[in-house]
């Protein structure tokens, strides 16, 4: 799972475009999506982001709905859980102590409504620099920024190791599996301990040995990156502009508008 | 109700999902957690100024942290759970570190494993990285100071910090959806008993087991390798020798 999305975002033909322009285009979307009052322009977002991410970023369709269905699943059964809820009157009362209030239900449906669209269009946006963006171009527009240069270093160091510690936990899970280690609660628990604590103990080591490798290749606290100029073409720029001016005026027109 | 009945489904609750607050709950958080990240970046650079080799310890650190927050939790009622692992974060490397680690790996969840968000990143830092971890390493310092059994403070520093995370959350959702139109103490606590009476289903027995598999994991870690706590300075070296009953 965690590789996976990686691994697409370096075959997405989207990777070699403009990291800022990619970056901005989520920010704008995560910034509409939660300041827009009507779930139009959440959806609208929502919409934009995955026609690029499938069309013009190649992210295979049956991986990007999977993803997408993960938490769109809980979404249908809250909203089936509201109408069930509208629907009936006042002799739930036990529903009540579930914390719906029943006097306001076409503010909650709205609501509810609300922060599924900005949840949806949320999940769309990072998707979106997910699958198209690998964690190596993020890391060049990182030192572009003005961070602190420990921040940046350490947040390559850590992308670098979660996956060496990822493949040892997953390894070492699948050892423990084999021989039953998980087959009672109790059992469980001692194993997982067990996984955490081999965890620590070799990733101190592994910190040791880090340090002494990148001690004698004249380490200095700063990694050099190698960051590619990628101008941004006239399309690319028409398209996004258009798109946010879209966005915008979607945000504006539905400033007062309930669709409830 | 929906955002009850999405919570608890995502098997996650502590991770406030993207978009789920409005944006000015968005900023209030993002202005509350800045200011202690930027002092633990502080004290990191200072850290790294003084001793190069700390860096690549702190990479490792994170990445255990990110990694041990992957895992499932053996479940207690059918729900899928992860340990916050932010716990052991700052018994081990002490609240300000933890802090800066924890903002990472939020970053790094957010956007591989979509667990979290990056508008909301600063209400999940607040209540993961910053109010959580101090509250854990309050504890766990108090505690060895009043000499109780080491591996009882590990779990109850873990299952309170945990606890502290949920009520932080809780506290985030219902300022953001207080009951009633307009934010007021009555509508807020009406709203926050309930975010907190249903995260209490998962979020109870949950950190208590991510404490009993704490304190395990510290007993695993000094049996096979136990100076490097003392390195660490997380325990000294007469306490280790008690607990591994040999003569000081």
């Amino acid at each position: 799972m965690t590789n996976i999305l990686d691994d697409y975002a370096l075959i997405s033909p989207l990777r070699h475009r403009n990291n800022w322009l990619k970056l901005a285009i989520v920010l704008f979307g995560l910034l509409v999506g939660v300041s827009s009052t009507s779930p139009v322009p959440p959806l609208f977002i929502a919409l934009c982001m995955s026609f690029t991410t499938i069309a013009l970023g190649r992210a295979p369709l049956k991986i990007y709905l999977k993803l997408l269905l993960a938490p769109l699943g809980f979404a249908v059964v809250g909203i089936l859980i509201i109408a069930f809820f509208s629907g009936s009157g006042q002799e739930l009362l036990s529903f009540k102590l579930m914390g719906y209030p029943l006097s306001v239900r076409k503010d909650g449906l709205e609501l509810a409504l609300l922060v599924l669209a900005r949840s949806i269009s949320g999940m769309c946006c990072l998707y979106f620099l997910a699958l198209t963006t690998p964690m190596i171009e993020l890391f060049a527009v990182l030192k572009a920024s003005r961070l602190p240069e420990a921040f940046i270093e350490l947040s390559m160091l850590i992308y670098r190791y979660i996956f060496v510690f990822l493949d040892m936990a997953l390894s070492i899970r699948y050892a423990q599996t084999v021989r039953l280690g998980y087959s009672s609660f109790r059992r469980s628990l001692h194993s997982l301990s067990m996984l955490g604590s081999t965890l620590f103990v070799r990733s101190w080591e592994q910190g040791d040995k880090l340090f002494l490798a990148m001690n004698s290749r004249c380490y200095d606290g700063k990694m050099a990156l190698f960051e590619v100029h990628r101008p941004v073409g006239a399309p690319e720029l028409l398209l996004t502009s258009a798109y946010f001016f879209l966005t915008l005026a979607l945000l504006y027109l539905t400033k007062n508008a309930s669709i409830v | 109700m929906t955002y009850y009945v999405y919570l608890i489904f995502n098997g996650d609750p502590v991770h406030i999902m993207e978009g789920f607050l409005p944006a000015i709950w968005c900023i209030v958080w993002f202005a509350i957690s800045i200011p202690v990240i930027a002092l633990g970046i502080y004290k990191l650079n200072k850290l790294v100024k003084e001793k190069r080799e700390i860096l690549p310890l702190l990479a490792v650190a994170g990445a255990f942290i990110f990694v041990l927050s992957s895992l499932k939790l053996p479940s207690v009622n059918g729900s899928c759970s992860h340990p916050t692992g932010t716990g052991i974060g700052a018994i081990m490397f002490g609240p300000a570190i933890t802090a800066v680690l924890s903002t990472i790996v939020l970053i790094y969840q957010a956007l591989f494993l979509a667990h979290g968000g990056l508008t909301t990143l600063g209400a999940n830092v607040f209540s993961m990285g910053i109010v959580g971890p101090v509250l854990s390493y309050l504890i766990y310092k108090a505690g060895m100071k009043a000499k109780l059994n080491f591996y009882f403070v590990v779990f109850l520093a873990t299952t309170l910090g945990d606890w502290a995370t949920y009520i932080v959350t809780s506290t985030e959702l219902a300022l953001a959806f207080p009951a009633g139109d307009v934010l007021s103490f009555a509508g807020f606590l009406s709203s926050f008993s309930k975010f907190v009476a249903i995260f209490a289903i998962t979020q109870v027995p949950l950190a208590i087991v991510e404490g009993a598999v704490s304190a395990l994991l510290f007993k695993y870690v000094i049996e096979v390798k136990s100076d490097i706590l003392v390195e660490m300075h997380v325990l000294e070296d007469s306490v280790v020798r008690k607990i591994r009953g040999l003569s000081a």
